[in-house]
């Protein structure tokens, strides 16, 4: 077979089907609650229904009390303190069971320990907590405008994380200049990631092997090691952690958790495993949520819609804790660098303020801080626009970064490393069939519906390395992965990485990456994830990274492999190095080729025949950084045309088109299936999903009845389109592309309202556009006298 | 505690368990039949769905003591059931499952629609997988196996 069969067969490019299938078609998937240890017992967890209460004491029934675990009873669990190295950031320590305080509903208060999830939930029902019910933060704009009605942190002045302005170029020159000023106010509301499998934690203490090991469903398992040696005083040798099948994880399980901690905790003080699998109601409200933003936007712009510069407002209701390890600012200096979007803004001034709040924290879900910089860029470019009279998909192309100006440095210092942003919205539109839309448009729909078309566009910081990190103020630096690769005496391969495939296919593509370097059948390749007893230190899946890290990594590896290969080769082969190659699994030189099997067994079983110098064994340990630690953007046009019913508020996506290139695809197949999976998320966030709490700081979505998610029913299907710009910085020319998907929908879907909307004059600027807020919009529209849209919005 | 006798899989089974013992949690922690999952716990999401006397149920809103004398099929007792092998061929090829939570009950009641012919169109399938939730792949590969799926059983395959 040739080289270029095997590649496309198998090697990067190829739609290899996954390994992973087979078990989870089967039922064998083995995921955190199916592990089964004898004597296991359950924890449920007494939680705050209070948003903001002092606790005055705790009341354990005396029969009770050896199987309830309250702060006092552990108090070797040190608080998670996240401590970002970011100027002016205030940390809090965020105890894993409350001591004095509560500061959201659903905090950990004690944990109760019972043969039965059920038997513990009733032992938990025992247990009183007297409470001094404070004032709850709810309204995160107030209490950034220092109107709140309590201090959360009491050692703090006030409600805020942190105040900083993020800004580049003279936002007071844009605003002279400016021939349009257009100003919008946008809110992205509180949601949850909803992994399908909610968290989960097994603990146990190893006696022979004195060690504490702890299963529990996270995406960055070395990650959490470090946590618990760290909350928990353990040294890191004698914990493992094990992140077994993953029902996904979405950023959701990215970060160290009260649960974790203490489940951990709690196997050092029993004498048998005791697990916590999450319910759902707990997910709902105690998981990381994410998202709640507000953007004032002030855009100033020319009279042909070009953005000169935007002035802005960002606050970010973060919840009442720092997650450990990196706090609530990644999501507020994300939001804010990316708030220029893929275009060319010279001028930009974001304050944003990281507020405090009666909420669960926030943290990572699939896109991060950008899908709401999306919404309210998209939105606010489609605004100027309509104010200068000009088809939005035209002003938008016109604002983007020219393929010739890249590399482009943006206003908020992102380098941009290459791509067609132009041609992808272009492609994007020609996906979608947009003149034929627009036809359908003018001749109006026999049911009374409003169609509109809209788009969003993007550029997707992905794998960035050391320097990126260490601008954010991380303080851990994600910026390597690692893997070591075993070639075993029979020519098998196994790879051990420190990442965490859950859902991404990485057992499989990482696979194709050893095939592509050694020419080894996939099938006959292992890779070993999630555990910090097998893999080198490693990040974990998170920040649309595994795959240009981890298979770089690997691509390093294997490539270590294969020069040693190569001398063993030409010596078996008396050949001179310099004579041989590698081709299809084997070293060829003048006079023959050496398999690799029978190099491998060479290497283990018969180290007579190794060439002098040359140590037994083929194994290496590899880390891999791409060559510019600021990122590779991958970027796309998200389109969307929708019919929205102007009696019932209800919006349906009719189509849905996305054009995006992220470089070298490795497996086809598994980067379409990331992106549809990506943009059914952002349709979640666009149209349905929601937790809002009321004035006492109560959450009023529990369950899946009042917490809204995308079903079969009710998704379009989503059409594809590529680009392909390898970058010179990573192996291949691959860049990341997990997020992608979920960032632009909201954007685009309230852009295609709008358009929908036009002719009432209504326009959506918060998600979920629920029908309740579609009516709202309308009938907002309807009080407004009419007015010239575009003279309004110019200067005098 | 309250004994029950049902079949599961084929094979009758006797067990006592508290009355509110969820058929979930019997299958799960009794008979260590995990590839029925839990993913909402009451009734919404679909990742529990098993067979019983032959039709989809929500094996979390069930009560074990309410199973007495039924027939309960799970996804570990479908390993040689035609359909299922059909779908579990298109779900490979088509990319229809990432995390694979949600794939043994997607894989129950896609069989059911198979096998009751309401698998005829991108449509019906999509309907009829509404109480089934997956947060990964965005059902659109789903619903392309299992109308392929569908064809191939229509045309005698389904190996």
């Amino acid at each position: 077979m040739s080289q270029a069969e095997t590649k496309s067969r198998f090697g990067v490019g190829a739609s290899l089907l996954r390994k992973e299938d087979d078990r989870h078609l089967l039922g064998r998937g083995h995921f955190v609650a199916d592990v089964k240890l004898p004597d296991t017992q359950d924890v449920a967890f007494v939680r705050s229904q209070h948003a903001h209460a002092r606790i005055k004491g705790i009341t354990v029934p005396p029969d009770a009390k050896p199987c309830v675990f309250t702060a006092q009873d552990l108090p070797e669990i040190k608080p998670m303190r996240a401590v970002p190295q970011v100027p002016g950031f205030r940390p809090s320590g965020y105890p894993a069971l409350a001591t004095d305080k509560v500061r959201y509903v659903g905090e950990v208060i004690a944990a109760c320990v019972a043969p039965s999830r059920a038997e513990a939930e009733d032992l938990a029902a025992t247990v009183e907590v007297d409470f001094e019910v404070l004032p709850p933060v709810v309204d995160a704009a107030a209490a950034a405008a220092k109107q709140a009605p309590s201090l959360l942190h009491e050692q703090w002045p006030d409600n805020m994380f942190i105040e900083r302005v993020i800004q580049g170029g003279d936002i007071d020159a844009a605003a002279r200049e400016a021939e349009i000023v257009v100003r919008r106010e946008y809110k992205m509301h509180r949601q949850v990631g909803v992994p399908l499998e909610g968290r989960g934690v097994l603990a146990y203490r190893d006696r022979r092997l004195d060690e504490l090991v702890v299963y529990t469903s996270t995406q960055v398992p070395h990650t959490i090691r470090l946590g618990l040696s760290e909350m928990l005083g353990i040294e890191e040798r004698r914990i493992r952690v094990v992140a077994p099948d993953v029902g996904g994880g979405f950023g959701t399980k990215a970060r160290l958790s009260q649960e974790e901690v203490t489940v951990a905790a709690l196997a050092l003080h029993v004498d048998h495993p005791v697990r916590w699998i999450e319910d759902r109601s707990e997910h709902l409200l105690t998981a990381i949520h994410c998202r709640e933003h507000l953007y004032r936007m002030t855009a100033y712009a020319d009279r042909r819609g070009r953005i000169l510069g935007l002035d802005a407002e960002l606050i970010v209701d973060a919840g009442a804790y720092a997650l450990w390890p990196n706090g609530p600012f990644l999501e507020t200096g994300m939001a804010a660098r990316n708030l220029p979007g893929p275009y060319a803004i010279r001028h930009h001034r974001v304050k944003t303020f990281t507020v405090a709040t009666n909420k669960s924290p926030i943290g990572p879900y699939r896109g991060v801080g950008r899908p709401g910089a999306c919404f309210a860029i998209e939105r606010t470019l489609d605004e100027v626009a309509r104010a200068v009279g000009r088809d939005p998909l035209e002003v938008r192309i016109e604002n983007m970064v020219r393929p010739e100006q890249m590399p482009y440095t943006s206003v908020a210092g992102m380098i941009f490393d290459g791509g067609d942003y132009p041609q992808g919205a272009k492609l994007c539109a020609e996906t979608l069939n947009l003149t034929t839309i627009r036809a359908r448009q003018k001749r109006g729909e026999p049911d009374g519906r409003l169609i509109g078309v809209g788009f969003g566009a993007y550029s997707e910081q992905t794998a960035h390395g050391c320097g990126e990190w260490v601008t954010r103020g991380a303080p851990f630096i994600p910026g390597y992965e690692s893997c070591h690769a075993r070639l075993m005496s029979d020519g098998s391969l196994v790879l051990m990485v420190g990442i965490q495939s859950h859902g991404q296919g990485l057992e499989t593509t990482l696979s194709q990456i050893a095939h592509q370097e050694l020419g080894i059948d996939p099938v006959r390749v292992s890779v070993r994830h999630g555990d910090t007893d097998i893999s080198p230190f490693g990040m974990g899946t998170i920040a649309s990274r595994s795959m240009v890290m981890a298979g770089g990594a690997v691509a390093r590896a294997t490539r270590l492999l294969r020069e040693k290969m190569l001398r063993i080769g030409a010596h078996l082969l008396q050949a001179d190095p310099a004579d041989v190659r590698w081709e299809d699994g084997a070293v060829a030189g003048p006079s023959g080729t050496v398999r690799l099997e029978e190099i491998a067994r060479i290497a283990h079983l018969r180290m007579e025949q190794l060439p002098d110098g040359v140590d037994p064994l083929l194994e290496v340990t590899a880390t891999y950084e791409p060559a510019l630690d600021t990122g590779v953007f991958s970027y796309a046009t998200h389109g969307a045309v929708v019919a929205v019913d102007p009696q019932t508020g209800l919006v349906e996506v009719l189509d849905y088109a996305v054009a995006e290139d992220c470089g070298t695809v490795v497996n086809p197949m598994i980067v379409d299936g990331q992106i549809r999976g990506g943009v059914i998320q952002g349709i979640g966030t666009a149209l349905y999903e929601e937790i809002p709490y009321d004035s006492q700081g109560q959450p009023l979505a529990a369950t899946f009845a009042d917490y809204l998610m995308p079903g079969a029913a009710e998704m379009p299907e989503i059409k594809i389109a590529h680009l392909h710009t390898p970058t010179p910085h990573t192996e291949y020319g691959m860049k990341g592309m997990g997020e992608g998907g979920a960032i632009a929908p909201p954007a685009a879907i309230a852009n295609a309202v709008r358009d929908a909307l036009a002719s009432i004059g209504a326009e959506l600027n918060e998600t979920p556009m629920t029908p309740r807020r579609v009516l709202a919009a309308i009938r907002t529209a309807a009080k407004r006298p009419a007015a010239p849209a575009a003279a309004g919005n110019r200067r005098a | 505690m309250t004994q029950v006798r049902l079949t599961v899989n084929g094979k009758p089974v006797a067990d006592d368990v508290p009355a509110r013992l969820s058929l979930a949690d019997f299958l799960r922690e009794r008979r260590n039949l995990t590839g029925t999952h839990l993913g909402c716990e009451h009734g919404v999401c679909g990742a529990c769905t098993v067979l019983v006397d032959g039709e989809p149920a929500r094996a979390c809103l069930m009560l074990a003591v309410a199973c007495e004398g039924r027939d309960v099929r799970t996804i570990e007792g479908l390993e040689n059931d035609k359909i299922v092998a059909a779908l579990r061929q298109a779900f490979k090829e088509h990319h229809g499952l990432q995390c694979g939570f949600c794939t043994p009950a997607m894989l129950i009641t896609a069989r059911d629609l198979i096998s009751r012919k309401r698998a005829g169109s991108d449509g019906e399938i999509r309907k009829g997988l509404s109480g089934n939730i997956c947060r990964c792949t965005g059902y659109t590969n789903i619903v392309t196996a299992v109308g392929h799926a569908a064809k191939a059983v229509a045309s005698g395959g389904g190996e």
